[in-house]
């Protein structure tokens, strides 16, 4: 005998939705992007206020003006790894044969 | 993020402080010769000290975070004193008190402040390239 197909459950769908919802809480990737290109536009933002201190001679160390700007670069360069590392991982689940 | 940049840090107060000997080293060479202050007297050579900087973190640890200029002394080394009647400074007996500076000593100090500060930029620069052969793996 063939078994009688239940209709779906709204309330199982939602049960669902709360689980994954429950599991990505806090280490979302969105989020975790989202933070990390926060973090590296607040480095430049310090990079070029430390370029106009030393303009208006707030602070004499040209070295600080420098760290600063590396600082910024560094992180931009690890963002922009991270970025691309995700984008081919997307590219492969894309290309894949279904 | 931080912890990746505390090396930079480091090294950035390293320079601050090497940047700030230099600045007092050259207060003393060019008053090498002066013989009047505000204080009265010649005047006296001044030296830097030091001091360790450790940022107390929320576990109660303490990490280490560089270097920074504790006091600048007074040397109370004597004045050097020269024969030289006809100079307005000069006391009953005809000599002047020049300051205690001695400018090879301030030279050889001049060598090692700069010596600190291309360290402190090579120790910038190899956590960079440490950095940026991490970077390198994902490649």
């Amino acid at each position: 005998m063939i078994e009688r197909i239940n209709r779906i459950d709204s309330s199982l769908i939602q049960k669902n939705q709360n689980n994954t919802e429950k599991n990505t809480n806090g280490l979302n990737f969105q989020n975790m992007l989202k933070d990390a290109i926060n973090e590296v536009n607040n480095l430049q933002n310090n990079a070029n206020e430390e370029v106009v201190n030393y303009v208006v001679g707030k602070t004499t160390d040209v070295h600080q003006v420098i760290v600063a700007a590396e600082k910024a670069s560094l992180s931009l360069r690890l963002t922009t790894e991270v970025t691309n590392k995700i984008v081919e991982a997307y590219k492969e689940i894309m290309r894949m044969q279904l | 993020m931080d912890s990746l940049f505390r090396t930079i840090n480091v090294a950035s107060s390293g320079m601050t402080a090497e940047r700030f000997r230099l600045d007092v080293i050259s207060q003393n060479l060019s008053n090498a010769d002066t013989t009047k202050t505000e204080n009265g007297g010649p005047y006296v050579r001044k030296g830097v000290t030091f001091q360790e900087v450790l940022n107390n973190t929320l576990s109660g640890t303490s990490q280490f975070s560089g270097v920074k200029v504790n006091e600048i002394f007074e040397d109370d080394a004597p004045f050097r004193l020269e024969y030289d009647p006809s100079h307005p400074e000069a006391n009953e007996e005809g000599y002047v008190e020049y300051p205690n500076v001695n400018v090879l000593n301030e030279m050889i100090d001049m060598i090692t402040a700069q010596r600190a500060y291309d360290l402190n930029a090579s120790v910038i620069s190899t956590a960079k390239n440490m950095y940026n052969s991490a970077l390198n793996i994902g490649k």
